[in-house]
């Protein structure tokens, strides 16, 4: 009867500190599980082939402003104040929806037309950051913060801050049709998800943004040049919001003032929840398309709980910091 | 020939001018922008408008002093507005609702605006997450802590705040407006111990080169959690200033104070030698961002026009002030170059 022996003997998936490691190390995502656990015990709703849908749904957008925002910060790096953050994708995007709107209702456009217009404004706000980041050198977050704000003003003067209905066929379409029983929103979602995942993880000029993002000595050591790269993200960043701007624009009819605040909320959650997913914790893109659907799941849940609209920014708020708290616990167990 | 002069000889004059010209060349602008305005209005100069300008400042100025700490310690807080929404609200709440005397009421608005200052603390320095997240996190869940205590963002009216607390603001003290004073004290306290103290230095080093800063044997870890307590208790200091001159708390107000705040931060930092944020500097961006708004109301401009003229004047200044004090030494080493072939 060795105790010991029994301990010693036992495989080492059993050993306790090994267990403490994955529970540190997965943490966010076992309290994530477990938080939808709860939820869907409380409305089973939630689990519904309608409801999952509709969560799906209301994933794509956030989705595809987070892949952009992840795209910067793999390019930036993850220092505090100097590091890659791209806070104005989202206000790119309600520029593009504003854009959008107002050229399918009131100058009767084509849809095509349309956006390719939208791009053109989504574009010189990333024009506007990349010079402002590499050739001005201001850090990112106050160059972003900085666009950001002004671009929520420049809205509301195009605007005059009233709301734009469209009923153009092709937008109408993306809102009600399915393609093979997907939904085209899920359907657009997948397509830059397959683009940027291939161009991020895939192709060289990924693996050399991650480098400079990584590890800017070694990555001016191999004779690239970081500038470039930290620009082009900043581009990319742009082009995604203009296409989720189509998908916004799809979901709520036409354009509303003030879209931009809640995305902002949402993609800065999924992408950094997203970290969680990959094995170093790190922003990856297949990363944030967990992330975002986990929002959009978790929002949607809160809702069929019939939880009051107050909270819910609360509840996003506390699980950011236990995401980062589990990740920074994570880093200081690897240094030790 | 220099001869034994260890003085070098003075740049040639077109030399002198090109380098003055850049290094005050956002002072330049700030002054451009001033004439500008004085010319389009005639109000714009008159002592009292100057002085609106002023009172209109100290609340952006003590979130920027707050943010001019964090930002020299190589942080950022984002939870600041949250800060001082938090000292807005418990200030009134504290009298009218708990019927507490106002001065007890100013130590209730501190003591609950620096309690964000010290979950960022635990955050940042105890769990090791980074600033720009935490104070994210704190900045979500202080907002929605605002909407649930005040039924979804319901204003709290309080028309009979005590005299005293009204005169916190509106009140004068020498002939000059009681804000003013408070304005006036807080600067005088964050550049003592900014500026002149060893606190001050340590706290910048901790910005410059934190293992260096550890390796000197400063005590980082406690330096940086008073750097953020620090900062709310102020911010919750403008909270207070603007429910004693509004008489109204309304939820959120704070946010639209967190850009400006910044942004006259890195306006300060771009006017320092070495690109550092500090007080003085801090004071003129503030003092610019004031002027800026005061004169576009004055020009009548439409609310929605204003909001993104100033966003993209303040992007223009800040780039301006920055690559101008970049290109700096180059300008400089150019014209000496040309000064010691000249004198060759």
């Amino acid at each position: 009867m060795a105790s010991t022996n029994v301990t010693r003997a036992a495989p080492d998936w059993l050993r306790v500190d090994m267990l403490l490691g994955v529970v540190v190390r997965r943490g966010p995502l076992i309290v994530f599980g477990l938080l939808l656990v709860g939820l869907a015990w409380q409305a089973p709703n939630l689990l519904s082939a309608t409801s999952i849908q509709s969560s799906l749904i209301q994933a794509s957008p956030i989705a595809i402003v987070a892949f952009g925002l992840a795209i910067v910060v793999i390019g930036g790096g993850d220092d505090v104040v100097v590091g890659g953050i791209d806070l104005s994708i989202p206000a790119g995007a309600a520029l593009a929806t504003a854009i959008i709107s107002d050229q399918l209702t009131n100058q009767g456009s084509s849809f095509l037309q349309a956006f390719v217009l939208a791009l053109l404004g989504a574009l010189t706000v990333g024009v506007v950051n990349a010079v402002l980041v590499t050739v001005v050198g201001l850090t990112p977050i106050l160059a972003t913060l900085a666009t950001y704000s002004s671009v929520a003003g420049i809205i509301k003067v195009l605007t005059t801050n009233r709301r734009i209905n469209v009923e153009h066929p092709t937008i109408l379409w993306i809102r009600d049709e399915s393609v093979l029983g997907v939904p085209v929103p899920v359907v657009i979602m997948l397509l830059v998800f397959g683009v940027f995942g291939i161009l991020i993880h895939r192709t060289a000029y990924g693996a050399k943004l991650q480098t400079v993002g990584g590890n800017l000595d070694a990555a001016m050591t191999a004779g690239l040049s970081p500038k470039r790269y930290v620009a082009s993200s900043f581009v990319l960043a742009a082009i995604a919001a203009a296409i989720a701007a189509v998908v916004l624009v799809a979901r709520g009819s036409g354009m509303s003032p003030g879209i931009e605040d809640r995305l902002l909320v949402d993609m800065v959650l999924a992408t950094f929840v997203g970290a969680a997913f990959s094995a170093r914790n790190v922003v990856t893109i297949p990363g944030t398309m967990m992330g975002a659907v986990l929002v959009s799941f978790m929002s949607n849940g809160l809702i069929l709980n019939r939880v009051d609209n107050s909270w819910v920014d609360g509840w996003k708020g506390a699980l950011i910091l236990i995401v980062v708290t589990a990740a920074a616990l994570q880093i200081r167990r690897v240094k030790q | 020939m220099t001869g034994l002069s260890t003085q070098p000889p003075a740049r040639s004059l077109v030399g002198t001018a090109s380098v003055w010209l850049i290094k005050y060349a956002f002072l330049l602008l700030f002054a451009g922008m001033v004439v500008y305005f004085v010319t389009q209005t005639e109000a714009f100069l008159t002592p009292s408008n100057v002085l609106n300008i002023l009172r209109g400042s100290v609340i952006v100025l003590i979130i920027a002093l707050a943010l001019t700490v964090v930002i020299s310690s190589g942080g950022i807080d984002l939870s600041v507005g949250v800060a001082l929404d938090f000292g807005a609200w418990f200030a009134i709440v504290a009298m009218a609702s708990w019927g507490l005397p106002w001065p007890l009421a100013l130590v209730v608005a501190l003591v609950a605006g620096s309690f964000i200052g010290v979950l960022n603390a635990v955050l940042i320095v105890g769990l090791g997450v980074t600033p720009f997240l935490a104070t994210l996190g704190t900045f979500f869940i202080g907002r929605s802590i605002q909407q649930i205590g005040t039924d979804g963002g319901a204003n709290i009216n309080y028309r009979q705040a005590p005299d005293g607390f009204v005169a916190l603001t509106q009140g004068s003290f020498f002939g000059m407006s009681m804000i003013l004073w408070i304005g006036l004290l807080v600067i005088t306290v964050y550049f003592v111990v900014l500026e002149l103290s060893t606190h001050g230095r340590r706290i910048s080093s901790l910005g410059m080169q934190n293992s260096a800063a550890k390796v000197a044997g400063i005590d980082t870890s406690s330096y940086r959690v008073w750097v953020y307590v620090s900062a709310s208790a102020t911010a919750a200091i403008g909270g207070i200033l603007l429910s004693s001159g509004l008489r109204i708390y309304t939820p959120l107000a704070g946010f639209s104070y967190l850009l400006d705040g910044i942004a006259a931060v890195f306006i300060g930092a771009s006017l320092h030698r070495d690109g550092r944020p500090n007080v003085v500097g801090t004071l003129i961006g503030v003092l610019f961002l004031g002027a800026l708004g005061t004169g576009l109301d004055l020009l009548g401009i439409d609310f929605n026009v204003k909001a993104a003229l100033k966003g993209v004047i303040l992007v223009l200044a800040i780039a301006l002030a920055l690559l101008v004090s970049q290109r700096l030494p180059r300008v400089e080493a150019f014209f000496d170059r040309r000064r010691d072939i000249a004198s060759a």
